[in-house]
């Protein structure tokens, strides 16, 4: 079959390569490059289809390419769901190029199922596709300028939530909370307690950075997270993913602070781009998780005498939706309970599902 | 097929044989029709699904200024709603049915076929799991208590264990989720189901497990209940529901004292949305604030 054939001339393409395997040695660090070099991949899968007949070809074609990367590895949820939001980008530029009628679809998808749109994936596509393409290719240029300035464009909101003399908690290190707490440092004066996030030393390199940026900065163990709890104002931390439930599915330790946060009632403020809201569910710890080497919690060194010791070293936590006050977001601040409206605007509900 | 389905086919019956000319009279027709079904059958579905399609009707007249091509649109909409409606248990079933893992204990409360049709996937999907069910009395008719749920689970070859409703707190703590039906769902995103749902919903609460909720989309209903008094005109306290109250006490008094007692057997009661993780419907998996968000989309 032709189509196979596109997939695996995109898979064996020597960029898509090291982003393969790359993700199986875990050496991607952090969602934003997954995110950069999935769109780029997708880009290149995209330019390489020469002859586009239909719609629904190039949205099969674009979900397999998506599938082959996610099972790669499938707790970088920012694989699939940039995947989505291209697909999401697809249907949008053929929907606009060919005016296409979006009269009342809420009322017929709630008698007959949700609208897919369907009926526009078989009608072949003017000019072979190439304009089409071409649209697409512009969009998908605007996505990446969005991604290059994302954490920039989270920060902008910084100012209306970090005051002056506040104590801000942050847990780990993210660099979406780094850029944020700088922009805020760059006019106010404020504390950050930086709890460690062990085994990851994150922690320790954003506490660094953030003292190097002038601001007053306290690294803390993961054990005083509680007690330095009651002095806090605020809480603001990263996170891997954001379910569709309002949930997170973050760091290892994140609950804890979570839950330190609730019992002080103090506000849990989560700072994420767009592209890790996963339009899937969590319920519980086990849902999502991996477990990685437990070399980092106890050195192999030391393994000798202490063979009978079972290790284990979850990489998640999974964060109920009720403990996050807030998500910030490239797209302003949400509720928890806001978040399945928002992947309706960023996602198709056919897409879901990548299979 | 279920009840409110068939109430829509017997809608789509009504516009094919209506001899009406105008949108107005045909309005007037389902109206009445819609009367006849909610009266025949006490199901809530029932009349929520009457007032969707009467709904979808009106709609529809916007679109299709002809009468005639908008009659003919509405007799395929009702007909391919009627032959869709039969997926949508399925449809559900594979939703739900990923939220239940190998060796989970899962708690239902009484007989609903929508949850009997979450569990029959995952059983298909090679989970092994065991089921809770409460007796979730009164006994209205046989086919709606958590006997019935034994019965067909033991079938399905699932360890399945009848418990009484006042046992659901002391058993919660081996419970990893919950799963209800649903007989409506409000505005708000909460349900009204078989009494009983409702202190499910407030231990799984306190006891930190997930309340998930399987229902079809015919089911939403244009009602904001604050309490429990306001789904009160909607259910009707069934005599046969104190009957199965009535067997007990026939044990402590004689007739003529036990005719004192006043007795109290709603059959129905309002789980609230904060109660309600999740809702699993046709249209895909909700959460409670999503449910006003479909039922805008309907009607706005």
């Amino acid at each position: 079959m032709a189509s196979k054939d596109g997939i695996s001339s995109v898979l064996s393409d020597p960029r898509t390569q090291a982003f393969i395997s790359a993700l199986k040695r875990r050496q991607i660090k952090g969602s934003w490059h997954v995110a950069r070099e999935t769109i780029e991949i997708l880009r290149l899968a995209i330019g390489k289809k020469t002859r586009l007949a239909t719609l629904g070809e190039l949205i099969t074609f674009v979900k397999q390419v998506g599938c082959a990367l996610v099972e790669v590895q499938p707790l970088e949820f920012a694989i699939g769901n940039i995947v989505r939001r291209v697909l999401f980008i697809i249907r949008d530029e053929h929907r606009q190029a060919t005016r296409g009628d979006e009269k009342k679809e809420g009322m017929y998808s709630f008698m007959l199922g949700p609208s897919t749109g369907e009926q526009h994936l078989e009608e072949p596509l003017a000019n072979n596709g190439r304009d089409l393409k071409e649209a697409i290719f512009s969009s998908l240029k605007e996505l990446l300028e969005l991604l290059e300035n994302v954490h920039s464009i989270i920060a902008d909101s910084a100012f209306e939530f970090i005051h002056s003399n506040e104590v801000i908690m942050t847990f780990g290190g993210s660099k979406t909370v780094e850029t944020f707490l700088k922009t805020a440092g760059s006019k106010r004066r404020f504390d950050v307690v930086v709890a460690e996030g062990l085994p990851s030393t994150k922690g320790q390199a954003l506490a660094l950075a953030l003292s190097q940026a002038k601001i007053d900065t306290t690294l803390v163990p993961d054990s005083a997270i509680f007690a330095m709890m009651a002095r806090i104002n605020k809480v603001v931390v990263g996170t891997h993913a954001v379910m569709a439930n309002g949930g997170l599915i973050a760091p290892a330790g994140t609950h804890l602070v979570a839950m330190a946060a609730k019992h002080h009632s103090v506000p849990f403020v989560v700072c994420t781009p767009m592209y890790k809201m996963c339009p899937l569910f969590a319920n519980d710890q086990e849902t999502y998780n991996d477990m990685t080497s437990p070399s980092t919690v106890l050195p192999f060194e030391e393994v000798d005498s202490l063979d009978k010791v079972r290790v284990q070293n979850p990489a998640f936590d999974y964060i109920p939706a009720e403990l996050v006050s807030l998500y910030i977001t490239d797209d302003g601040g949400h509720n928890p309970s806001y978040i399945y409206r928002l992947l309706s605007r960023y996602y198709n509900p056919a897409d879901y599902s990548l299979e | 097929m279920a009840a409110a389905v068939a109430a829509v086919g017997a809608l789509t019956e009504v516009i094919r044989v209506s001899r009406a000319q105008t949108m107005m009279q045909l309005e007037k027709e389902l109206k009445s029709a819609s009367e006849v079904l909610k009266d025949y059958s006490d199901a809530l579905s029932v009349a929520s699904g009457c007032d969707l399609f009467t709904r979808f009707v009106l709609r529809a007249s916007g679109d299709y200024p002809n009468f005639d091509e908008c009659k003919k649109k509405l007799i395929a909409k009702g007909q391919e709603y009627v032959k869709i409606s039969e997926t949508s248990r399925n449809k559900i079933g594979s939703l739900a049915a990923a939220f239940i893992r190998d060796g989970m204990t899962v708690l239902i409360h009484g007989y609903s076929r929508v949850v009997m049709a979450v569990l029959a996937r995952a059983v298909n999907d090679g989970k092994r799991f065991s089921v809770y069910v409460t007796e979730a009395r009164p006994k209205v008719d046989d086919t709606t208590t958590g006997s019935a749920s034994a019965a067909k689970l033991q079938e399905m070859g699932v360890p399945v264990t009848l418990v009484l409703d006042s046992a659901v707190a002391y058993i919660m703590d081996h419970i990893d989720l919950v799963f209800v039906g649903a007989e409506g769902i409000v505005e708000n995103g909460g349900i009204i189901n078989k009494v009983g749902t409702y202190q499910v919903s407030i231990i799984a609460k306190a006891c930190g497990k997930p309340f998930y909720v399987a229902a079809e989309s015919f089911k939403f209903m244009r009602l904001y209940p604050l309490n429990q008094k306001d789904i009160g005109k909607m259910t009707k306290d069934s005599k046969r529901s104190t009957d199965d109250m009535w067997s007990q006490k026939r044990e402590i008094a004689s007739e003529e004292e036990h005719n004192k007692i006043k007795m109290e057997s709603p059959s129905q009661d309002y789980t609230p949305p904060r109660y309600i993780n999740l809702l699993f419907t046709e249209l895909g998996v909700l959460t409670p604030a999503a449910v006003s968000d479909e039922l805008i989309k309907l009607h706005y």
